[in-house]
């Protein structure tokens, strides 16, 4: 059956030719070394993260009263959450890490230049959204380390002139890390980011597909 | 040349495995964690006080609100049931009053002295048996005793 539905999509939408040209044997620069996989372990973890961060969405709740106590229960009596929360706490730390080698080695390569600027751009605009998913991910949890660095955190934009106060204030949703706080890091973790994530990743990826991956040194 | 296609082919059966052992992880973990409710978290049955049985009318049913507490998630949760009781002497009837169609509170049926449900007029005899309507099943029974003066009734329904 399933080959039957594959051949009727492959009548219609060639997909086989495409998998075959764009994916097995897509043309890449002779030489490319394993430095070229950091952005795609990248990539491969934001997806782990994507698909535990669903799961566990359907126990956490982010309310000062129930957050806690719902992180303790996804982690010691749900089946397999501790693995699911696991899997996300490993891939956020690691994310951070490969998103820096990922650069690491576009610098070295002088990938960034002409053609490849908007790369770039889109690039830095993706490493502030991973480290603003690090950030406000830190908080769910709503345990002692979770507070109190986000009070670290939020308290950094009070020194910038005139408006760090008001910055601070947005963050915290008012005058103290509380259930608004948590509400509204909550909001940006499952909701916001995500968005801009899933459209500065769709034109990452389409500029690089136009242009080709730059030539190893 | 063989050598060159053997290559191709074992990168794209790479390609498969690596793929198929996360989507496997992952979706063995999604299975199991979202899934897990289908075997766990049942309500245990235990024996909670249900009022002063001196208080019920005697010889036939009584609606009697059993509260009690359970484990709700993460959450000492607050259940409420809704019981008939029918103390006789030392004789004690319980019923769920949870119809067996789709879970409505049944009423007592003042005409026939049984039960009738508000929802989908399902119809149970004064022994709890289903004579009328879609219940296919009659309506469960709890388990009574009358202790130190105090009515007591299991939390779990039994199939009568």
């Amino acid at each position: 059956m399933f080959a039957k539905i594959g051949n009727l999509l492959e009548e219609r939408f060639t997909y086989k030719r495409w998998l075959k040209e764009d994916v097995f044997e897509h043309k890449v620069p002779n030489k490319l070394n394993f430095t070229y996989c950091f952005g795609g372990i990248t990539f491969l973890m934001f997806l782990l993260l994507v698909a535990t961060g669903v799961i566990m969405l359907f126990y956490y709740v982010p309310t000062v009263d129930h957050a806690f106590s719902s992180v303790e229960y996804i982690t010691f009596d749900l089946p397999a959450g501790v693995y699911v929360r696991g899997i996300h706490h490993w891939c956020a730390n690691g994310i951070i890490v490969f998103t820096a080698l990922h650069m690491l080695r576009v610098v070295v390569y002088g990938a960034y230049k002409n053609p490849r600027e908007f790369h770039w751009i889109t690039g830095v605009v993706l490493l502030g959204v991973v480290m603003g998913f690090d950030f406000t991910g830190y908080l769910l949890p709503w345990d002692q380390k979770a507070y109190w660095a986000t009070k670290v955190g939020v308290l950094m934009p009070k020194g910038m002139p005139f408006i760090g106060e008001h910055v601070t204030a947005v963050l915290m949703g008012g005058t103290n890390i509380g259930a608004l706080t948590l509400s509204r890091f909550f909001a940006l973790h499952v909701a916001v980011l995500p968005l801009v994530t899933a459209v500065f990743l769709l034109g990452h990826f389409l500029m690089i597909r136009k242009t080709g991956v730059a030539k190893p040194l | 040349m063989a050598d060159e296609v053997s290559r191709r082919k074992f990168l794209t059966a790479g390609i498969g495995v690596i793929s198929g052992t996360i989507i496997a992880g992952v979706g063995g973990a999604a299975l199991v964690s979202i899934g897990a409710p289908a075997v766990t978290n049942k309500l245990e049955g235990k024996w909670v006080p249900a009022g002063n049985p001196a208080e019920l009318a005697p010889g036939v049913f009584n609606q009697v609100n059993v509260a009690f507490d359970a484990k709700d998630g993460w959450m000492d949760g607050k259940f409420k049931m809704l019981a008939y009781v029918k103390v006789e002497g030392e004789n004690v009837t319980a019923f769920s009053a949870t119809c067996s169609h789709l879970g409505c509170n049944v009423n007592i049926d003042e005409t026939t002295g049984g039960f009738k449900c508000p929802c989908h007029t399902g119809q149970y005899d004064k022994n709890g048996k289903n004579v009328g309507g879609p219940p296919p099943k009659p309506l469960k029974k709890l388990d009574a005793k009358i202790e130190d003066g105090k009515l007591m009734i299991n939390t779990l329904p039994k199939e009568a």
